[in-house]
């Protein structure tokens, strides 16, 4: 297990160089001044002038890079053009909540997306497995914001069953607050690890060893959740993995339409602004999720799989 | 019909009652179309939301009426100052501060260090501030007292109560906290305003109480939110369940009348005349130096119908100076040559003695900010029509700012929101020296009028060495004569900043003009 961590992590180095070279050509790449951006349209040259300086603007592209590159890897981002902040704290405030967002969602997603693949699967061409193939396909087809409009206006405006926005004080208020964005992001979610789940579980009950389980005199619900559904989740993990790493990325706009605070949120903000450290922060991190959320994966690959462990 | 949130958001309307429920027990809110706080800093700031916060945690020496902007030197009121005058010339001005002002969170009393620290930053080359073009003539600001504050101008400035003075950055700063606290001001301010700040959240926005000791004492309602909702649709839903007392319109056209029809509880202020919407011409591209071209291109545009798309928010804007401002002309001040009524057929007539009777192409670029890309886009449709092809690129802000510096289009248009001073739109859109330059150093002279053909500079110069008010504005419209005469500059239409406020919130006042942001010293939730 430790070797695989100690693998993981060494592979992701390269991958890390990488994403910050492409993060900083990118940024450089994009027209926009954030001295612009921050003093606006009417500001004076010599006040864009004297802004860039401070910012370090004029200094050569390889000084800048060879200084973003450093700070990076010492995960030191600086501070915000725009307010001079510290960008760890501005992540460690925008962080939590689209975690939370991300977990609530990928809960839900399973807690609703596998009993019904299962179902599915083992009702195949039924009503029910129709039924839970059209809810899935509809599932992916509609957008996120599309969704979470519509349970605003519904469950929310209408029917005044959840706040219209914001992110709520407390433990319950806050569960209170995420519950109807974790649910849009999770229905989607569930619709892909319903089918993921259905196929593999399709796939599996067709084996030799489920045959013999079922041979063996076990009970068809020992069977399917014993000993098809451990093996049938091994694809759906890796799926899970891709998935949470589009919710994370997808959370923007859930972001947005629920007044949430989050990453997503704080990127495209320092995108508009060409706040270039928060981006190049923010950016770091979504690729040391990308890494985290794979190591994560291939351990519950590990754990679910005992082939694995001596491989 | 495509789906998108705003019909989602109708659909919505005409099915579910929208009742506005019961205040909750918070105060106040008003919530603005912004993603998080960015700095609080009145010299900084440049974003509306964290402007709004400003005003209510600083005061400026002089006001005008509470909703209303002061459009002449008679208009202004007291503030932290009591009286002032100024000299025959009106290059020295003098203001007597009011005593025993307070402070926020126990920083003391106002003094004239205070004033002078503040505008003393905004003439300081060496401090980054936001707007230093507004202080540029500024020579020197002195205390001969605590008391009293004395300001020596370059030139003479009538109107220097609305060019400097009540202006954002002319909002006092506390010399003892800023020195203090530094870097941190920006997110923890001390002013002298109604309401002084108790948390700056960038998750939840800004929450405020009431000042006690102002000197107008407390405000009507102590708590105050302001809330950041960047999404129409999540600000708009806010507002209609009752949760939000005041929301940010959005500046497209219906918007008002959608909100109107859907909520009965809803009254709107706005601001009269808000952004003034110009569209810069560049000389320097063939063939928009031929004034035919021009002309047919000011002929084509129907601005009364751009401004009517947007009911009660436009405006329609006949110079560069809105008729709202002194200095301003409109249709019955103009010989009938420079009316320019929407005239498509002499327009195409004028396009085919310039040589192009088969139409022509004209590649620009906008800003895809609602108000930008919708006014572009009304443009691009009526220019159609006259055989004008507006080969249009919609980008995001940031980059259309940094490509109209860098002289990179050919149709720039400008939506800006200007102090009511007569001089200010010419000077930034039409003296030589704000002449955009392609290496980014020029200023927001996009037109390259007074460079690439005569301008208006000696018109200029005068009206900036007038120290009389009156002879001042008719210099000022004996420019935008000229304009219209060269059109390196039109003037499309204003279009009013909106706020959707609940009916059970009492301002105080009407709002009829003013800058994009008002006191809410004397709101309150009515019985």
């Amino acid at each position: 297990m430790i070797r695989v961590i100690i693998q993981r992590l060494i592979d992701a180095i390269p991958t890390a160089l990488v994403v910050l070279s492409l993060v900083f050509i990118a940024l450089h790449i994009l027209p926009g001044d954030p001295a612009q951006a921050i003093l606006g349209e009417q500001a004076t040259p010599a006040q864009l002038a004297l802004l860039r300086a401070r910012l370090g603007l004029d200094r050569p592209l390889v000084v800048q890079y060879a200084v973003f590159v450093w700070d990076a890897l010492r995960l030191h981002f600086g501070q915000s053009y725009m307010n001079n902040l510290p960008i760890s704290g501005i992540l460690a405030e925008n962080l939590p909540y689209t975690i939370e967002l991300t977990i609530g969602a990928t809960i839900l997603g399973v807690l609703m997306g596998v009993p019904v693949g299962v179902v599915s699967a083992t009702h195949r061409d039924g009503a029910v497995d129709y039924g839970a193939r059209v809810a899935a396909l509809l599932g992916l087809a509609v957008p996120d914001f599309y969704l979470g409009a519509l349970f605003l206006i519904f469950l929310s405006l209408g029917l005044g069953w959840f706040p219209i926005n914001g992110v709520g004080e407390g433990f319950v208020d806050r569960l209170y607050h995420l519950f109807l964005p974790a649910l849009t992001l999770g229905l989607i979610k569930a619709a892909f690890v319903s089918r993921l789940t259905r196929s593999t579980v399709l796939e599996v009950l067709g084996r030799n060893y489920v045959r013999t389980a079922r041979a063996k005199g076990l009970g068809e619900t020992r069977v399917i959740y014993w000993h098809a559904l451990r093996n049938a989740l091994l694809p759906v993990v890796t799926g899970l993995g891709l998935s949470i790493l589009s919710t994370l990325s997808g959370s923007v706009a859930i972001e947005l339409i629920f007044g949430r605070p989050g990453l997503g949120r704080m990127l495209i903000d320092g995108v508009a602004t060409r706040d270039y450290p928060i981006v190049q922060a923010g950016l770091v991190v979504f690729a040391l999720f990308v890494v985290l959320v794979n190591l994560l994966m291939d351990l519950l690959n590990v754990a679910l799989d005992p082939r694995q462990r001596t491989a | 019909m495509p789906i998108t949130r705003r019909s989602l958001l109708a659909a919505a309307a005409s099915t579910a009652a929208l009742p506005a429920m019961a205040q909750d027990s918070r105060g106040l809110s008003i919530a603005l179309s912004a993603r998080a706080p960015v700095t609080l800093n009145p010299q900084l700031t440049t974003l509306g939301a964290d402007n709004w916060a400003c005003r209510q945690i600083f005061d400026t020496l002089v006001v005008p009426e509470d909703g209303t902007f002061a459009i002449t030197p008679a208009d202004f009121r007291p503030a932290l100052a009591e009286r002032w005058e100024s000299s025959p010339d009106a290059k020295t001005w003098t203001f007597h501060l009011r005593k025993g002002v307070a402070f926020q969170k126990d920083q003391g009393e106002l003094t004239a260090e205070d004033v002078v620290f503040t505008f003393a930053r905004q003439i300081d080359p060496s401090v980054v501030t936001s707007a230093k073009v507004l202080y540029a003539n500024i020579a020197e600001v002195t205390a001969p007292d605590p008391l009293t504050v004395q300001f020596r101008l370059k030139r003479p400035d009538p109107l220097f109560c609305g060019s400097s003075i009540y202006t954002m950055g002319g909002n006092i700063l506390s010399k003892k906290a800023f020195q203090e606290r530094g870097e941190k001001f920006a997110l923890d301010p001390v002013g002298t305003g109604p309401y002084a700040v108790d948390r700056v959240d960038m998750a939840k926005g800004i929450t405020l109480s009431g000042h006690k000791g102002h000197f107008r004492g407390p405000p009507a309602t102590n708590d105050l939110r302001v809330l950041y909702i960047l999404d129409t649709t999540a600000r708009t839903l806010a507002f209609l369940s009752g949760q939000i007392d005041m929301i940010e319109g959005a500046r497209t056209p219906g918007w008002m009348d959608s909100i109107r029809r859907r909520a009965a509880f809803a009254v709107f202020d706005g601001t009269k005349p808000g952004s003034v919407n110009t569209l810069q011409i560049n000389l320097t591209r063939k063939p928009l130096d031929d004034l035919r071209v021009r002309q047919a291109i000011r002929l084509g545009i129907d601005s009364k119908a751009i401004a009517d798309a947007y009911g009660e928010m436009g405006g329609q804007l006949f110079g560069l100076n809105p008729t709202q401002f002194a200095g301003s002309v409109s249709d019955k001040d103009l010989p009938p040559e420079l009316r320019y009524a929407y005239d498509p057929d002499r327009a195409k007539k004028l396009l085919a003695d310039a040589g192009f009777a088969g139409g022509l192409a004209i590649p620009c670029f906008t800003s895809q900010r609602e108000d930008y890309a919708a006014i572009m886009l009304m443009v691009q449709e009526q220019l159609r029509k006259i055989g004008i092809n507006l080969d249009m690129k919609i980008v995001d802000h940031t980059t259309m700012q940094n490509d109209n510096r860098k002289d990179l289009n050919a149709l720039a248009l400008l939506s800006s929101s200007y102090p009511p001073v007569p001089t200010q739109v010419i000077l930034e859109q039409l003296a030589s020296v704000a002449e955009v330059k392609p290496d980014g150093s020029g200023g927001t002279n996009y037109s390259h009028y007074g460079v690439a053909m005569p301008g208006v500079d000696k018109l200029i110069q005068q009206a900036l060495d007038e120290p009389d008010f009156a002879r001042r504005v008719a210099l000022c419209q004996e420019v935008e004569r000229q304009v219209l005469r060269d059109l390196p500059d039109i003037g499309i239409i204003t279009l009013s900043y909106v706020i959707a406020r609940n009916k059970r919130v009492d301002l105080g006042y009407n709002v009829k003009s003013g800058y994009a942001y008002w006191p809410l010293r004397t709101a309150k939730i009515k019985a």
